[in-house]
């Protein structure tokens, strides 16, 4: 079984270095000493049931080490490192998110490594700096109620989203973050430019949007209720996990869209140093890749297919920006302040 | 107040006071001691974080220097007044209605001959181990645009306009005071069990009628107790935040804890500076809130109702309005236990939300209920959870007790005790949560990332509750039983514990069923303090809560309210009994 997914995956990607077992390709002394730590500590922003839960039991399966996982948002992740790391006592030894790593590793709590396994991944995946490795990719679009929004009503573009109809109807997260008003407006802006950004975000804060400040994935649950008929910036996977259970949600593939790596780090001066080197290695391998196909998230090896392909931007027609850790970092606070100045 | 009152109060503090205040005031003054450093270890090191941090400025790597550019900031900030303004009448609001609602129940229920009253007590005791989200999130399913009450009207009226718009301030103080309302009816019951009806008999005698008689004589010995309460659910209200982000935004409704929650998220990782500096602000608020109260209550003797003499409340007829007032209950019943219970269980049968209809019966399935029941990680949280909440219960009641009772027998330092105890009210969740993290990773013992560094955040946490709780039983116990018991030889202290603490354990046991039920349902401080082994059961719910797994949430929080009912159903029942006791005693 595992051979043969292998042979298929090389044929289809014509790489020469993904016809190597990753396994094989790992340093045996890494396995080893990874082995006698016995245990890794992992900081996730992953949800226990979909994703982390499995991976630790996967990994532990595998290698016999233990992964004591904690589950937080990003936002507490990041906070949680941060203390810890200012009383020299970090508990992590990996981390993920979409943009933590980029304001711990200015305070020096970062481990500047690559994994093996990185290397068949295409280069926006893997940081020039070294201080991350994507594992998968969110895409955010607008979601929404099939009940609510007719077939041919759907809106296609932004300008679309101005229709008189969508008065009141539409809703978003208010927080500044990627899935969220704030994601929303950085891909206007980026996409459209300063000025026309600026002025077509002017014509949607007369649609009386509506914000809250829960998750993304509470947006569209309230969505699917029937509470509001359009959800903006939300987890495009998310709506098509609801639509599988029977629930009227569908995604927009609208142009362009916003696209996050979901990324992993291993910590400075991590105490079980081995064991988090080969966890990562194990997450970025095909094998932790397909566990990430498994629970409907996008995986970042291109060799490794979602279960659902529409929703990865194929660059032509659903095309996408993706934003590092470090431009999100850098850019949010502009974007949530013309959220501010718009919409509050 | 009126001067008759005064009178009569002085009357029953009796002539042997300064004698026995001189054989008190000594043990009293260690015992404030010992009392204030616990609270002051407590409270301090995160109270110290807060104004650290509100007014010095992080560099990345550690460097640090002070500054006040915070303070303006906030105030300049758009629509700051206008988010003042609506968290006072939000808090405003959800008080009075809280009270009015718990008020007017628990004097049905503890001073009238209404029938069907254990529906009250009912009512009560399930909705305290309901988790808040699931209450909140029930309450928004029934009220919303697309909620059954709302579909119902427009399907008989034919409009498409809505019935309710939950969506505002008026929905945020509805939702807001049926939450408090629980805790009101409990503490006010507990007062109004415990009323010596002897100056009611007397206003009666004097010709007033029961209404005149509840206004004058009721409704201002209950006065301090309605006071505290007010004040605990209107600071409460003011540092909210579920509310006012649920129901409060959609409405465009901004009130300062959804405002410092967009400042905090501007940046990655939140910026704590912003939230410290605010909730400094509102600490000055709380204090000076505080300093009127502690004038409205100086002179707590004044109040006293529980006294040495024999006494046994007496039950209001009602007449024929007993019937309206039964009706009265039934709808509290409904609105506070029935809807909400109905809507969490028809969500916890479906594979996702959606309002009552044909199509959405076809898809009912019990699901939800086997995945939490096969679930093998809930044993581990469950334990943790129980350890957590009885312990912090436990650690919170006793220094309350003591603190309550200080502070109302105006030991030395009364007044700091009470401000040290109330202090933790305006630490927004997060600001607690990471002073609490960092004394724990600056002291080495050991604590960190095991359920105790949790106990110690909810200790602080719970404070204030626990001694609003004793000091509304405390200004009922007359001075003058202590008094008895320091001429017949006792020490204060044999005092408190022989004669204070059995007339207050109504009181006690209200209070330590109250904080243990929170402890096992709050989401903010565990997310933030739990390690690896030491998850909490509110940290799974959030999970599903985030994961957009509501149905299960649902589910989940029913079977878990189900065994918190039984709980409570056995304190209540402990604490009915040593209610009766006092009553009887004498």
């Amino acid at each position: 079984m595992r051979l043969c997914g292998r042979g298929l995956v090389a044929a289809l990607t014509l790489s020469v270095l993904a016809a190597f077992s990753p396994a094989q390709a790992l340093d045996q002394a890494l396995i080893d000493a990874a082995k006698k730590e016995g245990r890794v500590v992992w900081y996730t922003t992953q949800i226990v049931n979909q994703f982390a839960r499995p991976a630790a039991e996967a990994f532990e399966k595998k290698y016999g080490i233990r992964v004591d996982y904690i589950r937080a948002d990003s936002n507490e992740v990041a906070l949680r490192i941060l203390n810890e790391g200012r009383a020299g006592k970090v508990q992590a030894d990996v981390f993920d998110g979409t943009a933590a790593v980029a304001s711990l590793k200015k305070e020096n709590l970062v481990l500047k490594w690559t994994p093996e396994s990185a290397r068949r991944l295409p280069a926006n995946a893997v940081d020039e700096g070294g201080y991350w490795v994507a594992t998968n990719l969110y895409v955010l679009t607008p979601g929404y109620n099939t009940d609510l929004v007719p077939k041919n009503a759907v809106p296609k573009s932004f300008e679309d989203l101005l229709d008189p109809r969508w008065k009141g109807k539409i809703v978003w997260n208010t927080a500044s973050s990627p899935s969220a008003a704030g994601g929303f407006v950085g891909v206007v802006l980026t996409s459209m430019g300063e000025d026309k950004g600026r002025a077509y975000l002017k014509e949607l804060a007369k649609q009386n949007v509506t914000g809250i400040q829960v998750a993304a994935r509470q947006v569209l649950d309230q969505v699917i209720a029937g509470e509001y008929a359009i959800a903006l910036n939300i987890f495009n996977n998310h709506a098509v996990i609801s639509a599988s259970k029977g629930a009227p949600s569908a995604w927009i593939p609208m142009n362009p869209a916003m696209a996050v790596l979901s990324v992993v780090s291993v910590t400075k001066d991590a105490v079980h140093m081995n064991a988090a080197k080969l966890f990562l290695e194990f997450l970025v391998s095909e094998e932790g890749q397909k566990l990430y196909r498994d629970a409907d998230y996008m995986p970042i090896d291109p060799s490794v297919p979602a279960r659902d392909p529409s929703l990865r931007p194929d660059g032509e027609k659903f095309k996408a920006i993706t934003f590092t850790p470090e431009q999100i970092e850098t850019n949010m606070p502009k974007w949530a302040g013309v959220f501010r100045e718009y919409f509050r | 107040m009126p001067s008759d009152m005064a009178e009569t109060s002085r009357k029953n503090a009796s002539g042997g006071s300064p004698m026995s205040k001189l054989f008190a005031y000594g043990d009293k003054r260690y015992f404030s001691a010992i009392v204030g450093l616990v609270l002051a270890i407590l409270v301090l090191p995160p109270l110290l974080f807060l104004v650290t941090g509100a007014v010095t400025v992080t560099e990345p790597g550690g460097a640090w220097h002070f500054s006040l550019h915070r303070f303006p900031a906030i105030i300049n900030q758009r629509g700051f007044l206008q988010s003042l303004a609506n968290s006072f009448i939000f808090a405003l609001g959800s008080a009075v209605f809280a009270l009015v609602l718990g008020g007017v129940m628990a004097w049905l229920v503890e001073r009238t001959n209404t029938p069907l009253k254990p529906l009250a007590y009912l009512t009560t005791i399930i909705s305290m181990g309901t988790p808040y989200v699931l209450y909140v999130s029930a309450w928004l399913l029934l009220l919303a645009k697309s909620g059954p009450i709302n579909s119902w009207y427009r399907q008989f009226t034919g409009t498409t306009d809505l019935l309710i718009n939950v969506y505002g301030l008026g929905g945020m103080i509805l939702i807001e005071g049926l939450l408090w309302s629980p805790l009101v009816f409990l503490l006010l019951g507990a007062t109004l069990r415990n009323f010596n009806p002897e100056l009611e008999e007397a206003a009666r005698m004097s010709g007033a009628g029961p209404f005149a008689t509840i206004r004058r004589i009721t409704l201002r010995l209950s006065l301090p107790s309605i006071l505290a309460l007010a004040m605990l659910v209107f600071i409460r209200a003011i540092e909210a935040f579920e509310v006012p982000a649920l129901v409060g935004l959609p409405g465009r409704v901004h009130v300062l804890t959804t405002d410092i929650y967009d400042t905090m998220h501007l940046s990655m990782p939140p910026d704590l500076g912003s939230a410290s500096a605010l909730s400094c602000m509102l600490l000055v608020l709380v204090s000076a809130l505080l300093y009127f109260y502690g004038r409205l209550t100086r002179n707590a003797e004044r109040f006293a109702t529980i006294t040495g003499k024999n006494f046994k409340p007496a039950q209001l007829d009602l007449g024929v309005w007993r019937y309206p007032a039964a009706a009265l209950l039934v709808i509290n019943f409904v609105l506070l236990l029935v809807l909400p219970l109905i809507i969490l269980i028809w969500a916890s049968m479906l594979p996702f939300y959606q309002s009552f209809s044909w199509a959405a019966f076809a898809r009912i399935t019990p699901d939800n209920y086997k995945n939490v029941l096969n679930s093998s990680r809930y044993i581990a949280l469950l334990t943790n959870t129980f350890i957590i909440a009885l312990v912090t219960a436990t650690c919170v009641m006793l220094i309350a007790s003591f603190t309550a009772w200080l502070s109302v027998r105006k030991a030395p330092g009364a007044a700091m005790l009470d401000q040290l105890a109330t202090t933790p009210l305006v630490f927004p969740g997060i600001v607690l949560g990471v002073g609490v993290m960092q004394l724990f990773l600056t002291v080495p013992v050991g604590v960190y990332g095991t359920i105790w560094i949790i106990v110690w955040a909810f200790c602080i946490n719970y404070m204030p509750y626990g001694v609003r709780y004793s000091f509304a039983g405390m200004l009922q116990v007359h001075r003058e039983l202590e008094e008895a018991a320091a001429v017949s030889g006792a020490s204060s202290v044999t005092g408190f514990r022989r004669v204070v603490i059995p007339l207050l354990s109504p009181s006690l046991i209200a209070g330590w069923l109250f904080i243990f039920l929170l402890a096992t349902r709050v989401l903010s401080l565990p997310v933030l303090l739990s390690g690896p082994s030491s998850q909490t059961m509110a940290v799974a719910m959030f999970d599903l809560w985030g994961n957009g797994q509501g149905p299960e949430l649902a589910a989940l929080g029913l079977l878990w309210s189900l065994a918190m009912t039984c709980i409570a159903l056995i304190f209540y029942f402990i604490a009915r009994r040593s209610g009766v006791g006092l009553q009887g005693q004498g």
